[in-house]
């Protein structure tokens, strides 16, 4: 299948081709939006096009026993196993948020006719692995994800691919941050070549009083981006941040909207980017604070440093506010590595490609550092030099 | 060439952008010698410092330097800093999320493997460093802290020191080493200088004035004005300058 063809055929033929019998709403909605393009807003840096040319062979998620096992391993869209104890299976989907600005939101959902549905309960630690094991693939899945109020849960989540390639994985969360509740999703996105490339289409519903802390961390090469659109109640917090450090001609990034709908609501977003070889870094967000978020605070920043010259960043930080009570700040700078600092480094001995890599870890490590699991925060910095060494040579 | 000298700097012509600065400078540095170089504003004091390690800042347009018989002239920073050139900087940059420690040993790993000993894992580092610290007045939490990053202008100082300590080079140069210290500060940053007098190792000390040069005493005065090494003397000469000041000194 090409998911070109999409554009160019009627809603009765793609009914049909989608198998979307009961779902019409979500068929009605991917249809208005259509199949995004380079003249899509939200895909404009990410040459979507191409991967909509490819064949794919569509892999199904078909439901599974699911056996026991420390983390929850998704090989292919479908569940191998997860911790014993873990309230998670399969379910049709109850509701997907039909305002969402991705098309790719509700092609994932039409694609994925059954859900992984997780119950975190109590204060728990859940690893989350995506494999992928297929090439020439159209792999849809989606995860719905619930906390429990008053609880403190967090989700390290991670991707695995065999020597695949030509693979399209259109996966997403649909999150629900319980009131009162602390929700961290860590991931850990680390894509050493153009194996797959993946559309990852996320919603974050942040209950009164929650706090949600988004942690992406996605380093290396290919073609990623993902989407996410946050709503905030009144006094929730959100916390973002998406370290992005890319080479060869990777292009990748963050398309978020982060949504102030609740009083006294508060978010920080922040991304570091750090861009090498011909890569291209994406980091395209709006916070949006509706008449009915009085009070709220938002914060957002990027800040990109390029060490070739070819590399490029698309920043591109929005606000959209329809109330005067209310504090708000946005910025986005690109440079590259101090010379001072450099200097400075080498004047201790420590050789041109050390010194680079200790200040663009420098640069880093106030993200890296904020994972407070230190296997985590070990796990992301070997990936991070592993990256680092694959266009500099060892010192 | 004194037999003695373990840096020749031999008719040094540098510019930093279009403006000549330094215009045939020669110095020689005695090996255990401490040689303080004073001079006017915008004499070319930080300038030399900064051309003897090799600054980016500054291009190198004539004579050379000689260290140890050799020209460092086309030498890296970094190649300069592991034969044993050492630059206490006047005004050490602040490196967000570099952690002091681990800077601290990565350069002086990158110093032991350079000469061929085996690198220092990080308990032995620290075991190494506590002495240091004790000595310099530093609390240990410094180590742990970014490099150089919210540090008062002693605490940069003393850490400038705390690093020639730890990497022991043979050329040491202090470029207004005491600028901005206070008493206390001032006498813990000169121990540490004084510490490393060996009777091998040379100082070239930078300085506006003769403060430091009451406890790290030197051996030799020069006298730096527009770019040129205009008189060399005993340290009967700071006195005199204290004095009657630059304009009174002849070129000899």
């Amino acid at each position: 299948m090409k998911l070109s063809t999409l554009k160019n055929i009627q809603f009765e033929e793609m009914a049909t081709l989608l198998h979307v019998k009961g779902r019409e709403q979500l068929l009605e909605k991917f249809c208005s939006l259509g199949l995004p393009d380079k003249k899509s807003e939200a895909y404009r840096y990410f040459d979507v096009e191409k991967l909509f040319e490819s064949d794919y062979t569509v892999t199904p998620a078909l439901p599974g026993a699911i056996g026991i096992g420390k983390k929850v391993v998704i090989i292919d869209g479908v569940v191998s196993t997860a911790p014993k104890g873990l309230r998670i299976y399969y379910k049709e989907c109850e509701s997907a948020d039909m305002e969402h600005f991705d098309p790719m939101y509700f092609l994932g959902h039409l694609l994925s006719p059954v859900i992984i549905k997780i119950e975190v309960d109590g204060d728990a630690e859940l690893e989350i692995e995506h494999h992928f094991t297929k090439s020439n693939s159209l792999v849809p899945y989606r995860i719905v994800l619930h906390n429990q109020a008053n609880r403190h849960a967090t989700i390290y989540e991670s991707f695995i691919a065999d020597d695949i390639e030509n693979t399209l994985v259109l996966y997403g969360y649909d999150m629900h941050v319980a009131q009162d509740s602390t929700l961290r999703v860590v991931k850990m996105h680390s894509m050493p070549d153009s194996r797959y490339a993946m559309i990852a289409s996320h919603k974050v519903n942040v209950a009164k009083q929650a706090n949600a802390l988004i942690k992406s961390f996605d380093l290396g090469g290919g073609q990623a981006l993902q989407l996410m659109k946050i709503e905030l109640d009144t006094y929730a917090h959100v916390d973002a941040a998406h370290l992005l450090y890319l080479n060869k001609d990777s292009k990748r990034g963050t398309v978020s909207q982060m949504i102030h709908k609740g009083e006294h609501s508060t978010s920080k977003q922040e991304a570091k980017n750090i861009l090498d070889g011909k890569a291209r870094g994406i980091f395209d967000a709006l916070i949006k604070v509706e008449h009915s978020a009085k009070y709220s605070k938002a914060e957002q920043n990027s800040k990109a440093i390029l060490l070739h010259k070819e590399a490029y960043m698309a920043a591109k930080p929005q606000l959209e506010i329809y109330i005067d009570e209310l504090e708000a700040s946005h910025g986005a700078t690109t440079g590259q590595l101090s010379e001072k600092q450099l200097f400075y480094l080498q004047s201790r001995g420590i050789s041109y490609t050390e010194a680079r890599k200790i200040l663009v870890i420098a640069f880093a490590n106030t993200l890296i550092e904020t994972v407070k699991d230190t296997r985590q925060q070990e796990q992301i910095k070997a990936a991070f030099e592993e990256v680092f060494y694959t266009t500099h040579q060892r010192g | 060439m004194s037999t003695n000298s373990i840096m020749t700097i031999e008719n040094l012509q540098a510019k930093i952008g279009d403006k000549e600065i330094l215009k045939g400078l020669n110095l020689q540095l005695e090996a255990g010698k401490v040689h303080a170089i004073m001079g006017p504003n915008g004499a070319g004091k930080s300038t030399l410092s900064k051309t003897l390690v090799g600054h980016y800042d500054v291009t190198v347009t004539g004579g050379d330097i000689f260290y140890k018989g050799k020209s460092i002239k086309e030498m890296e920073a970094e190649e300069r800093a592991l034969e044993g050139i050492f630059l206490s900087f006047q005004h050490p940059v602040e490196i967000p999320g570099v952690n002091n420690a681990y800077f601290l040993r990565s350069a002086l790993n990158a110093k032991r493997k350079h000469e061929g000993k085996e690198e220092l894992n990080a308990a032995e580092f620290l075991r190494l460093m506590r002495g240091h610290l004790e000595m310099l007045g530093m609390k240990s939490d410094m180590i742990s802290r970014s490099l150089n990053e919210g540090f008062s202008g002693g605490e940069k100082k003393r850490n400038e020191i705390l690093q020639m300590l730890i990497l022991e080079p043979e050329v040491i140069i202090l470029d207004e080493i005491d600028s901005g210290l206070d008493i206390d500060a001032l006498r813990a940053v000169s121990e540490g200088i004084n510490k490393m007098k060996d009777g091998k190792r040379s100082f070239l000390v930078i300085t506006h004035y003769s403060r430091i040069l009451d406890y790290i005493k030197p051996d030799y005065i020069h006298v730096l004005k527009d770019g040129r090494i205009i008189k060399t003397a005993g340290p009967e000469l700071v006195a005199q300058l204290e004095e009657h000041g630059y304009d009174t000194i002849e070129e000899e």
